[in-house]
C-alpha cells in the first residue's frame, strides 16, 4: 500500500479533516488510483471505526468525527470516481419516518453506508411514505433504510411498508429498518427484509440485502 | 406512614410499609398529555371533554393534579422554577387541541396556529419576530429543538456564548420557590422534587438554546457532540463556568427551600444510546464527573437532599462513576437498553444507589405489550429493585403517548397488589 493511503486511512480514523483534505488531494495529484484511495484509504477506515463502534471501543462523537472526515475526502474524490472503476455497492435510499425529527442515528447510518461505498439518497427527517415510494419509483434505489427513536412514530414504518407494497414496488426494493425501539422481532412483524441494531451493522445489513 | 417519610426510607436503603410510587415528580417521570386525559377518563376523574393543563411543553407532559395523584396513591410531587422549556411562562392558560385530538390547555405564549406544513413551530420566550426555536411536526406528540447554529470559527468562538442561559436565579424565582416550597410541605405529605436548573451539563436537550432567541457558540447537536472529542479545552471551560454560577446559586436556592425538599434533580443529560455508552467512559470521568461532583458535594455537606440524575441508554461503565460523582438517585434505569439487566444492576449498586424507574419498559411491553405482559414485568421489577429499598417505582422514563389504559391500569393495579413489603 502506498505510504500516503495509510496516511488518509489514519486521517479518517482520527477525523483529521484537513489532513485528509491534503492527502485525498496529493494522492489524486500524484496520479494513485480513485479506487485505491477510495477502498484502502477511505473505506476501510470507516470499516475499522465501525468495527470499533460495534466493540464498545469507539463511541457517537468519534464516530460523527471520522464520518465528517471521510465525507470532506470523498467530496475532492466524486469529480474523478465516474471516471474511474469504481463500481457502487448499491442505491439506498434513507430517512426518519413520518413524525419522527431525530436524525442522528440515521445520519450515522447514512455515512457509514456512504463511507462503505453505497450511494445515499437521503430524504431527511419527518418523511411520509409518499417521499419514500417516490425515490424509490425515480431514483432506481435498490434499498429504503427507515430509522424511527419514538415508539409513537414505529408505525409510520410499518405504513410505509404498505405504501411500498400498493405502489408495487415492494418487488424490487429491500426495506431495512432501526432506530432505538426498533426490534428484530419488530422488523420481522412489519414484513421489513433487515434490521441493524446500529450504524455499524447497518452497512451489513445492506450488504447481505444487496446479495440476496 | 405517609408519603414523605415512605420515600426517605426508601432513600436510604430502607424497606418501607410499600415501595414509593412517582408520577410526575419530574420532567422525566411524568406522562405525555394525551395518555394523562386517557388514563382521567379511564378512572372517570373528569366529564369527557375536560381539557388538560400541558406543564411541560416540550415533551408534551400533562398536569397530575391531587385526585389522579390520589387515585393511584403517588408518593411526590414537583417544585420547579416557572420559566419553562422555550423561556416563557406557563400561565394565561388557552385551549387547544392535540394532534390525536386531546383536548388540553397551553399557556398564553404558546402557538397554536400551524405553518403551511401543517406543523406547530414553537418561539423562544414566545418572540414570533425571531426563527422559530422548536417544531412539533404534523401529527406528532412531541417537539424537537431547531437547529440555529450561526456560522463560527475557532478563533471567535467564545466560551460566553454558550453560557447565555445559565445566570444567577432571579429574586422572584426564589420568593417563588420558598412560598410554593411552604405550601407543598403543609398542604400534602409528599416528598418533594425540587428541579434544579442549570446543573446538567452538555444536556443535549438544551444544547440548542431553545429558550434564547438568538443562539450563540456551538448550537448544533452533531457539532456539540463533536466537540466533546476535538474541542475538549472549550467545553470544559463552559462546564467550569455553568459549575460556578451554580454553587452561586445553590446557598440561596437553599435559604428559600430549606430541608423541605427531599430530592434535588440535578441532571438529565443523557449518557447512553441503546447498545452503549454515547460518549466514551473517559470523557464522562475528565469533561463531566468533576463538576458534578462539586455540585453534588455542597449539596450533601450542607443540606439533607438526595441528588437525582437521570441518563437513558445503556450505562454501565459509568455507574460506578455517577455514583463517586455524589449522586444519590439514579434514573430512569433503562433496563431495555445492553448491558442493564435489573439484577445485575441491583446486586452491583443496589446499595449505593436508589433506582428510581425501571419498573416497566416503556419501549416494549407498556405500549405493546399485553396487560398480562405488563403485570407479569412489574411484580418482577418490584421483587428486584424493591428489596431492602433503595427503589421509587417509575416506568422508564415518562409514559408516551398511545399507551393503552387497560396496560397502565395494569401497572398500576399491579404496584397496588404486590408493592407491599
Amino acid at each position: 500500500m502506498e505510504p500516503i493511503i495509510k496516511e488518509i486511512h489514519t486521517n479518517v480514523m482520527e477525523g483529521n479533516v484537513t489532513s485528509v483534505k491534503a492527502n485525498v488531494q496529493a494522492a489524486i495529484d500524484a496520479g494513485i488510483p480513485v479506487s485505491d484511495i477510495l477502498n484502502d484509504g477511505m473505506i476501510a477506515a470507516m470499516a475499522e471505526v465501525g468495527h470499533l463502534f460495534e466493540e464498545g471501543e469507539c463511541f457517537v462523537p468519534e464516530m460523527l468525527i471520522a464520518a465528517r472526515a471521510m465525507q470532506t475526502g470523498l467530496a475532492l474524490l466524486k469529480p474523478h470516481l465516474k471516471n474511474a472503476e469504481v463500481v457502487s455497492a448499491g442505491k439506498v435510499v434513507v430517512g426518519t419516518v413520518k413524525g419522527d425529527l431525530h436524525d442522528i442515528g440515521k445520519n450515522l447510518v447514512a455515512m457509514m453506508l456512504e463511507g462503505a461505498g453505497f450511494e445515499i439518497i437521503d430524504l431527511g427527517t419527518d418523511v411520509p411514505a409518499e417521499k419514500f415510494v417516490e425515490a424509490v419509483r425515480n431514483q432506481g434505489a435498490q434499498i429504503v433504510a427507515m430509522s424511527a427513536l419514538l415508539t409513537t412514530t414505529m408505525p409510520s414504518i410499518k405504513n410505509t411498508i404498505d405504501a411500498l407494497n400498493a405502489a408495487g414496488l415492494r418487488g424490487q426494493v429491500k426495506v431495512m429498518i432501526g432506530g432505538a425501539p426498533v426490534t428484530q422481532n419488530y422488523a420481522n412483524q412489519v414484513g421489513a427484509d433487515g434490521f441493524a441494531p446500529d450504524a455499524s451493522r447497518a452497512v451489513a445489513t445492506a450488504k447481505e440485502l444487496m446479495a440476496t | 406512614m405517609n408519603s414523605r417519610e415512605r420515600v426517605q426510607l426508601a432513600l436510604n436503603h430502607k424497606e418501607a410499609d410499600r415501595v414509593p410510587l412517582d408520577l410526575g415528580g419530574s420532567g422525566q417521570t411524568g406522562m405525555h398529555v394525551s395518555t394523562v386525559y386517557a388514563l382521567r377518563q379511564a378512572l372517570k376523574l373528569d366529564p369527557p371533554g375536560t381539557p388538560i393543563k400541558v406543564i411541560e411543553l416540550f415533551q408534551m407532559l400533562g398536569e397530575i393534579k391531587p385526585d389522579l395523584q390520589d387515585a393511584l396513591d403517588v408518593d411526590v410531587i414537583s417544585l420547579s422554577g416557572r420559566i419553562n422549556f422555550f423561556g416563557f411562562k406557563n400561565e394565561g392558560w388557552k385551549p387547544w387541541t392535540t394532534f390525536d385530538g386531546t383536548p388540553v390547555l397551553v399557556p398564553e405564549l404558546f402557538n397554536t396556529e400551524p405553518d403551511e406544513h401543517g406543523e406547530i413551530l414553537m418561539y423562544a420566550q414566545g418572540d414570533t419576530s425571531m426563527p422559530p426555536c422548536a417544531k412539533m411536526p404534523n401529527g406528532g406528540y412531541y417537539f424537537d429543538s431547531i437547529m440555529r447554529q450561526l456560522p463560527f470559527d475557532d478563533d471567535s468562538l467564545k466560551v460566553e456564548d454558550n453560557l447565555e442561559e445559565f445566570g444567577p436565579v432571579p429574586d422572584d424565582e426564589l420568593e417563588y420557590l420558598k412560598t410554593e416550597s411552604e405550601k407543598l410541605y403543609a398542604e400534602t405529605d409528599k416528598a418533594i422534587v425540587l428541579g434544579l436548573g442549570g446543573m446538567a451539563y452538555g444536556d443535549i436537550a438544551l444544547v440548542p438554546g431553545p429558550t434564547l432567541k438568538n443562539p450563540k457558540g456551538i448550537r448544533d447537536i452533531t457539532e456539540w457532540y463533536m466537540s466533546t472529542v476535538t474541542r475538549q479545552d472549550y467545553i470544559s471551560q463552559v462546564f467550569e463556568r455553568q459549575c460556578e454560577i451554580a454553587l452561586e446559586n445553590l446557598p440561596k436556592i437553599y435559604a428559600a427551600v430549606g430541608n423541605r425538599v427531599t430530592v434535588a434533580w440535578v441532571s438529565g443529560t443523557d449518557f447512553g444510546a441503546q447498545n452503549n455508552c454515547f460518549i466514551s467512559p473517559k470523557a464522562f470521568r475528565s469533561l463531566y464527573k468533576p463538576f458534578y461532583k462539586r455540585v453534588n458535594d455542597w449539596i450533601h455537606q450542607n443540606t439533607t437532599w438526595k441528588t437525582f440524575i437521570h441518563s437513558c441508554g445503556s450505562i454501565l461503565p459509568i455507574i460506578p462513576d455517577i455514583i463517586e460523582a455524589g449522586f444519590d438517585i439514579l434514573n430512569p434505569v433503562q433496563t431495555s437498553a445492553a448491558n442493564m439487566d435489573p439484577t445485575v444492576l441491583k446486586t452491583r449498586f443496589g446499595d449505593q444507589v436508589t433506582f428510581w424507574g425501571g419498573g416497566v419498559d416503556t419501549q416494549k411491553d407498556l405500549p405493546f405489550g399485553t396487560p398480562d405482559d405488563v403485570r407479569t414485568q412489574v411484580r418482577e421489577r418490584l421483587q428486584i429493585f424493591g428489596n431492602g429499598g433503595g427503589f421509587v417505582f417509575n416506568p422508564i422514563h415518562n409514559v408516551q403517548a398511545q399507551v393503552p389504559i387497560e396496560n397502565l391500569l395494569a401497572m398500576y393495579e399491579t404496584i397496588r397488589d404486590y408493592g407491599r413489603y
